[in-house]
């Protein structure tokens, strides 16, 4: 009986694990058009936005935007001097999942580590740094749908920003 | 023959007992002796992260840098913390300058880690010089950020920023 339990709860977490990513993705997916908004994590940088907040990065009028549940941060596209590209593997659902993967430490013979295998997600990682108007130096970091930060950076190119990637950080972000 | 064995534990407890009261007392009283000199600045100004030859994401390089700021600035320990650039040090007299390098970066796995609980950990090494306006090394001190169990890779930043502010704390 006791095993009967625990397998139900190992498959529903697995269940739920399974469709998170497809939510995660549907998120990011509907938003490639040229002025549509661009679902992002901000991991840190931005003047009071908080970290692990979600919300929309935009290019418009000559600013990039990023804007919360709560809070909106600009930073001005001629500000911004440099734009690194990279990719990282990193657990899917946020909040939920995080939650899920917690509760799944208690499942029998450590089988809630099933979970750490499915709720995968590699995501594009953005940096930007600019400077402020008293020339201090600032950078910002967000977590994007695999395959739109090298769209974002175009956009933010074409804006204004200058783009100072070495060559070997180009080489990583075109692989 | 009863009497003589207590008397013998006696006398090995009353000797055991100041041996172990002085053997606390010796490292305490060398660690006093260690404990360097507290410096004084009213505001630190923080540079980019320094790479040199070694290969690091440009996402750790500057998360790095950011979380450095908001962790001196939390703490409290200098009354203004400035960004590298700012033009307002300028007119600061006693302004130290925090300089960080990269010496070893090995980026692991969160999977990794989180299928083998020993394997796939993150690690960042650096050494961090605080100077002073005219350029004099104030100090320098090698420290290492860890990612060893749960967490982002990227939480390696954390981790290093958190004990580089330690250490400005505990000389300032």
């Amino acid at each position: 009986m006791r095993y009967l339990i625990a397998s139900a709860i190992i498959v529903l977490i697995i269940a739920g694990g399974l469709t998170l990513p497809a939510q995660t993705l549907a998120a990011g997916s509907g938003t490639t058009g040229a002025a549509a908004p661009l679902m992002v994590r901000h991991i840190i940088g931005l003047e009071n936005i908080s970290s692990q907040m979600s919300g929309n990065l935009t290019v418009q009028n000559g600013a990039m935007q990023f804007s919360g549940s709560k809070s909106v941060a600009k930073v001005p596209v001629i500000s911004i001097d440099g734009i690194f590209v990279g990719t990282e593997t990193t657990q899917s659902g946020g909040k939920v999942g995080k939650v899920m993967k917690t509760a799944a430490m208690a499942a029998p013979y450590e089988s809630g580590k099933v979970l750490s295998l499915l709720m995968r997600t590699k995501v594009d990682i953005l940096t930007i740094s600019y400077r402020d108007t008293g020339g201090a130096m600032h950078a910002a970091i967000f977590a994007l749908p695999i395959g739109q930060a090298t769209d974002m950076r175009t956009k933010l190119v074409a804006a204004g920003a200058r783009e100072g990637a070495t060559p070997e950080l180009k080489e990583r972000a075109q692989q | 023959m009863k009497l003589n064995r207590g008397l013998t534990i006696c006398g090995f407890l009353a000797m055991l007992i100041p041996a172990l009261a002085l053997g606390q007392q010796a490292p305490s009283q060398a660690a006093s002796k260690a404990k360097p000199q507290k410096l004084s600045a009213s505001a630190i100004q923080i540079e980019p992260i320094e790479a040199g030859d070694i290969s690091i994401p440009a996402e750790f390089r500057y998360a790095i840098y950011e979380r450095l700021v908001a962790r001196v600035r939390k703490d409290g320990t200098f009354q203004k913390v400035f960004r590298s650039g700012d033009h307002e040090a300028a007119n600061i007299p006693d302004l130290v300058t925090l300089r960080t390098t990269v010496g070893k970066f090995k980026e692991g796995s969160q999977l990794r880690r989180e299928l083998t609980t020993v394997t796939g950990g993150t690690r960042v090494d650096v050494t961090s010089t605080v100077a002073a306006r005219d350029g004099h090394v104030l100090f320098e001190s090698d420290l290492s950020g860890k990612v060893r169990f749960f967490g982002e890779n990227l939480g390696v930043t954390n981790d290093l920023a958190k004990r580089i502010a330690k250490l400005l704390q505990q000389r300032f």
